[in-house]
């Protein structure tokens, strides 16, 4: 084998291993923590209107902080850290956490009728998750379009739409979930 | 078949190539630190393929050419060896790339 053929090599081995470390970063706990969320607060649309707001209030921003610190601790438990990393990851959840919280401002000053407001919170929601698995994590792509499908159902479907809604997003984020726990246990 | 030209021939002089990153666990390890800023011993061994030995003898000639800097912590009571690239080795990795990319381009006008 010449020199240039084992540059070559040596350069293809280097994009190999660099397409591995960048290929999921995500911790299972998080899809998990937030499958639990996305399925009681959906079901509360169907069950328990008056406490959907309240329950959003708590959640999302409980959330946001817990998905940091499992992002935080994943990284330094697989040995992986990066500083611009985690800045991404918190502006664009940071973002979509501010727009969604904007949005439920036009809710409370009447701008915008409650119904409208759900399905425009879950499209936005969809498309903070789509533009993730463009940018972020592969992953999330697929979670985006599931729920920019689900806000089509809640709008045609007069019965449990969320609830439904909320079960499919829930099972897609576990699997999603289990799905990046088995990737990591066979690159480790 | 047509001959390749050797590396540091007249037809491909050997430019601006650092002898240092001219190592596959090495230039690997520089590119993923350039891409990740710390990374523990154990995930670059995973990432890298290489072992325990061989992995901690190329890191320690990157550590001697100061183009890693080594940092120990313990977590969860085990000891981690973290390590991140210098300013000094982001310097070398680009200057070894752009000088790759040249031979790259001489080699394609070597072979027609």
């Amino acid at each position: 084998m010449d020199h240039l053929e084992r540059l070559e090599g040596d350069l293809s081995f280097v994009r190999g291993a660099l397409d591995t470390s960048t290929r999921s970063k995500s911790p299972s706990a998080l899809y998990i923590l937030w499958a639990v969320i996305v399925l009681i607060g959906f079901a509360l649309v169907d069950f328990q209107a008056d406490l959907v707001a309240a329950f959003w209030a708590v959640a999302a921003p409980a959330g946001f902080v817990a998905s940091a610190y499992l992002g935080w601790r994943h990284a330094r438990r697989i040995g992986q850290a990066s500083a611009s990393d985690g800045r991404r990851y918190l502006l664009h959840w940071g973002a979509v956490l501010v727009v969604v919280a904007l949005a439920v401002l036009l809710g409370t000053s009447r701008a915008m009728p409650s119904g409208t407001l759900h399905t425009m919170i879950l499209l936005l929601l969809s498309l903070g998750y789509f533009t993730a698995g463009l940018h972020l994590d592969r992953t999330f792509l697929w979670v985006g379009l599931l729920m920019g499908a689900g806000s089509v159902v809640v709008t045609v479907v007069p019965l449990y739409a969320w609830t439904a809604v909320g079960i499919a997003l829930a099972v897609s984020l576990s699997v999603a979930g289990m799905r990046e726990g088995r990737s990591r246990e066979a690159t480790t | 078949m047509k001959r390749q030209p050797e590396i540091g021939s007249a037809e491909l002089p050997l430019v601006e190539l650092d002898d240092v990153l001219q190592h596959r666990a090495r230039i690997g390890a520089v590119v993923l630190l350039a891409r990740h800023e710390q990374l523990s011993f154990s995930r670059l061994k995973a990432l890298l393929q290489e072992t325990d030995g061989n992995l901690g003898a190329q890191m320690r000639k990157l550590e001697d050419a100061g183009y890693v800097a080594v940092r120990k912590e313990f977590q969860d009571r085990r000891p981690v060896t973290w390590y991140g690239l210098t300013a000094k080795g982001k310097r070398a990795l680009s200057q070894h790339l752009a000088g790759l990319e040249r031979l790259i381009r001489q080699a394609r006008r070597a072979r027609g």
